[in-house]
């Protein structure tokens, strides 16, 4: 303890904001539960992200700083840590932070009231430990959290209970398999003698588990319908997170070498609902149902380079992470704004929004184009890395993601000439961009373009991280133990980081 | 300062000049703080400006030195692993007098849009898309690399959709920019897939690894199918921007756009960037046959079918867009006989003509009622057409078929998009149908 509060190093550091990350959205859902600051709701919530998007560039600080061993504390299970912080955690935490904050600050305020600030929070405090949290047990109880403030937060909008009640379907599903799959795993681990049906059943459990939680073909359609019923911010701050591909990282990924037969075939439907979600997205009849299908297709491309043996495809799928994220973060916050001004806003027709707001229209324009490869975004950087990471092993897969690329792009320029072209409707309200729209905004546009440009120390950071990923599973052939016969998660249960790669307090 | 140092500096200005002045025009229109008119025009021709003399620069000392390519081994953007992705930049008897020629011309059509945008609301848009424009066209030009290439590429074809639709509030500019956009997107996949068959041959992106940079006499170091398969996927790309057929739907349409844009982008640069692409990789062509033979047909029959409907249609803008088709399409057939010198003199004379034509088009009609009075009457249809000596119902058969653009929009409507299109509807519906039935109710409501 002395030793923490000392922050001689970066690990008491990385400790301390890991704590301070998560405590600050936690205290401040209680204060709003308490009914604290209930006149100045968006205060409350600044102030508690804000603290959390600091905390966590802490993290991302120290860690750049220090030597790159995974920092670990509290009970483990295999190499499951119930604190557990590498280069991954330190890069998606200011992003999950990040896309949190902005969306708070754009929520109009009739979307601030007292419970909603509260589920606002928690949900943010839950979202963000699952990414400071490797611990199989932690992994399911955070599950839970983060889906309850969803469920609560679709089901209490007018007209969204049957939104909630497919969420509440498929996410009961999806914690369900994943309880099973991993208690499956820690009471049968492939080390003892006669071990192996349940640990494979468990294996299975968890790979579905994260299919249904991505939304991942033929268990995605609560994906779009969610985005169809329920608040814009709850949609973006259930989805974009990707709660499930870190859940894969840490349960699944690095274990392809053979025996990841999971892993495998998540990858294939990873890449068959990235090439369907975006063509869907090509025929959708209103913004709300192409952001859910794109969304889709974005988020399923990350999850299907993470099947990769080699560093730079799992690179490719961290950037691509990022970069869809905070792009389709955009869009959804423009929408947002637009849906505050104008109502639903359908596709069927020319919505001629263009003159009602001009800045929204370019915001989106760039966040549309940012989220399908625009030279000089991130995303290029990213599906650069992904398809060049894929030539050798998976061919295929880069094809189809160039397919979905392809057709995503489409739909987003059909999206953008539908909504803000045509004649400008002759009651339409003549509303400019708000102060507290456009800081967001420009700070993940800005985000977007800079690391684009300029993608050198996240890319290496990135690297860094998957390489640490894979070396801690022995895929890429620097651990020599043998892959048990029970499929990915056990092997990953089994695995113990030594105490010489993991500080342990 | 040696030579190689002074051809780099000069070729990176020849970027970076364009590109400053698209940021700093841009980022304060971001902000919603635009610049006026005047600093925004002369931002821009100053970029441009800056550029074009900059090429003449490279152009003279190249000459001097009897055109040996400059490889410029610009900034490593990001490295990981063993992949380096590295800025690749070529000097050589193709890239250099290009780059004269499109800076050139969009330092001219900058200060004709300057006039001819005046208070026009979407002003900085213009000018922001124009330098996005050329830009793009700068980069895809000094490619040393097909992955630099296809940024250049991607800021050519989005810039010239957005320009398209510059007059958003008009449906028919909208519908024009989403279709040009679209068949841009479609052969885009084209030069992706042919970036990832030069990597897997080669192992890097490089066109120096995949033939010899001496261009036009430049040799191919990839076995003959790999020549084939990369050259065709680049004339699959390359028949989106050139408007071949069954890609020629968006060219007339295009002309929505403001003059200045038409001219540079539907009768000058754009058009012609397919070509460029095609001739930069000739060294490919000459092992590819099977490809060559390629652009001869399709080139061939685009000649064919834009001369034949550009003779009916009504408008001006149309006619000259149609006959932009058809120089287009010689060019593709001249590269696919293998000529190298005759189609990039084609593309400048053509270029600068038909930008020509184009900017002069809005008055042309002024022109005509000038003649017209001049002279007392209308002066009558000029030369022989064919079509006239054949009997009056074969003629109007043949006008019909003219005017409804030879029925090749019909059938790729009727028989690939229109198809595409209701099973994805259906697919949609479907998840409609069962989320609807697993809710009990329809999604939607109050948010």
């Amino acid at each position: 303890m002395t030793s923490i509060l000392a922050l001689e190093t970066p690990r008491d550091w990385m400790l301390v904001a890991a704590a301070a990350t998560v405590a600050a959205p936690l205290l401040g859902g209680g204060l709003a539960a308490a009914g604290v600051a209930s006149r100045s709701p968006r205060l409350l919530v600044m102030v508690s992200s804000g603290i959390s998007l600091v905390a966590s560039l802490v993290i991302a600080g120290a860690w750049a700083v220090s030597d790159g061993t995974p920092v670990g504390f509290g009970e483990a299970i295999g190499d499951g840590r119930l604190v557990f912080i590498d280069g991954l955690t330190a890069a998606l935490l200011p992003y999950v932070a990040l896309i949190s904050i902005a969306i708070l600050l754009v929520a109009p305020r009739r979307s601030l009231d007292r419970a909603a600030v509260r589920r606002a929070l928690l949900g943010l405090a839950a979202t963000l430990a699952v990414f400071l949290t490797s611990h199989p047990l932690a992994l399911i109880a955070l599950w839970i959290a983060t889906a309850q403030p969803t469920w609560r937060a679709t089901r209490v909008t007018p007209g969204g209970r049957p939104a909630a009640r497919v969420y509440a379907i498929y996410t009961t599903l999806a914690i369900a398999c994943m309880a099973a799959g991993t208690l499956m795993l820690v009471a049968d681990p492939p080390w003892e003698r006669l071990s192996g049906m349940v640990g494979t059943t468990g294996g299975w459990l968890v790979a579905i588990a994260v299919m249904i939680r991505k939304g991942i073909v033929p268990f995605h359609s609560w994906y779009p319908a969610l985005f169809s019923g329920a608040p814009m911010s709850t949609a973006l701050a259930a989805t974009m997170p990707q709660v499930a591909s870190y859940t894969a990282v840490r349960l699944l990924v690095g274990h392809a070498d053979g025996v990841a037969v999971e892993l495998e075939v998540l990858a294939v439907l990873a890449l068959v609902t990235a090439v369907y979600g975006a063509a869907l997205a090509l025929v959708q009849r209103d913004l709300r149902g192409f952001i859910g299908t794109f969304a889709m297709s974005q988020s399923a491309i990350v999850l299907a380079g993470l099947s990769g043996r080699l560093p730079m495809e799992l690179n490719g799928a961290f950037c691509i992470w990022i970069s869809s994220g905070l792009a389709i973060t955009g869009i959804g916050l423009v929408t947002w704004a637009l849906e505050s001004r104008a109502g639903d806003i359908s596709l069927e027709t020319l919505q001629g929004r263009f003159w009602d707001a001009p800045e929204l229209a370019a915001f989106f324009l760039l966040f549309g184009l940012a989220a399908i490869g625009l030279p000089g975004t991130l995303s290029f950087v990213a599906d650069d890395l992904i398809v060049s990471g894929s030539l050798d092993d998976h061919l295929s897969a880069g094809l189809m993601v160039i397919g979905s690329t392809v057709l995503c792009g489409i739909a987003v320029m059909r999206c953008w000439f539908h909504v803000f072209g045509g004649p400008s409707p002759v009651d339409s309200p003549r509303h400019a961009i708000l102060g507290r729209e456009k800081v967001p905004l420009t700070i993940l546009i800005g985000t977007l373009f800079v690391l684009g440009i300029w993608p050198g120390p996240l890319v290496q950071s990135l690297e860094r991280a998957a390489e640490g990923v894979l070396r801690a599973t022995g895929a890429d052939g620097s651990t020599p133990d043998q892959p048990g016969p029970h499929g990915a998660v056990q092997d990953r249960l089994r695995h113990e980081i030594p105490d010489s790669r993991l500080h342990a307090p | 300062m040696t030579g190689h140092d002074l051809i780099s500096s000069l070729v990176i200005v020849q970027l970076a000049a364009p590109a400053t002045a698209l940021a700093v025009i841009g980022l304060p229109a971001l902000l919603g703080r635009p610049l006026d008119e005047r600093t925004t025009t002369r931002l821009v021709g100053a970029g441009f400006a800056a550029g074009f003399l900059a090429a003449v620069s490279t152009l003279v000392i190249l000459a001097a030195r009897d055109f040996r390519p400059e490889i410029v081994d610009g900034v490593t953007w990001f490295a990981v692993g063993h992949h380096e992705a590295t800025i690749h930049l070529v000097a050589d008897a193709l890239s250099v007098p290009y780059v004269c020629f499109t800076s050139g011309l969009i330092w001219l059509v900058n200060a004709f849009a300057g006039k001819y945008l005046h208070r026009e609301p979407g002003f900085t848009r213009f000018f922001i898309l124009l330098a996005l424009f050329g830009t793009g066209m700068n980069l895809m030009v000094l490619a040393d690399s097909i992955d630099v290439l296809f940024a250049g590429w991607e800021c050519v074809g989005i810039s010239s959709a957005l320009l398209i639709g510059f007059f958003h509030e008009r449906g028919n500019a909208v519908r024009a920019a989403l279709r040009a956009f679209t068949t841009y997107r479609i052969c885009d996949v084209g030069i992706l897939v042919a970036s990832v068959v030069i990597h897997r041959a080669v192992g890097s992106g490089d066109f120096d690894r995949v033939f010899g940079t001496n261009w036009p006499h430049g040799t191919c170091l990839v076995p003959a199918t790999t020549a084939t398969v990369i050259c065709l996927l680049l004339v699959f790309a390359a028949l989106g921007k050139t408007a071949q057929v069954p890609f020629s739907g968006w060219l007339p349409r295009a002309m929505e756009g403001p003059t200045p844009s038409s001219a540079i982008f539907y009768g000058a640069l754009s058009i012609h960037a397919g070509a460029y692409v095609l001739l930069r990789c000739e060294a490919l062509l000459d092992q590819a046959p099977l490809a060559r033979a390629a652009l001869i047909v399709i080139g061939s029959g685009t000649a064919l079918h834009a001369a034949f409907v550009g003779k009916a249609q009504t408008d001006l803008k149309s006619m000259l867009a149609y006959a932009s088709m058809t120089q287009a399409s010689l060019i593709l057939v001249e590269i696919g006989l293998g000529w190298r010198v005759i189609p990039l003199m084609h593309v400048i004379g053509h270029a600068i003509v038909r930008s020509l034509q184009i900017l002069r088009s809005p008055s042309a009609l002024h022109d005509r009622n000038e003649l017209d009075a001049a002279l007392g009457g209308h002066p009558g249809p000029g030369g022989l057409w064919p079509v006239s000596l054949m009997p009056a119902r074969w003629q109007q058969a043949i006008y019909r078929v003219a005017l409804d653009r030879g029925y090749e929009e019909m059938v790729i409507g009727r028989f690939i998009v229109g198809p595409v299109l209701r099973l994805l509807d259906a697919a949609a519906t479907a998840e409609k149908r069962w989320i609807r039935w697993l809710s009990g109710e329809s999604l939607g409501g109050e948010r």
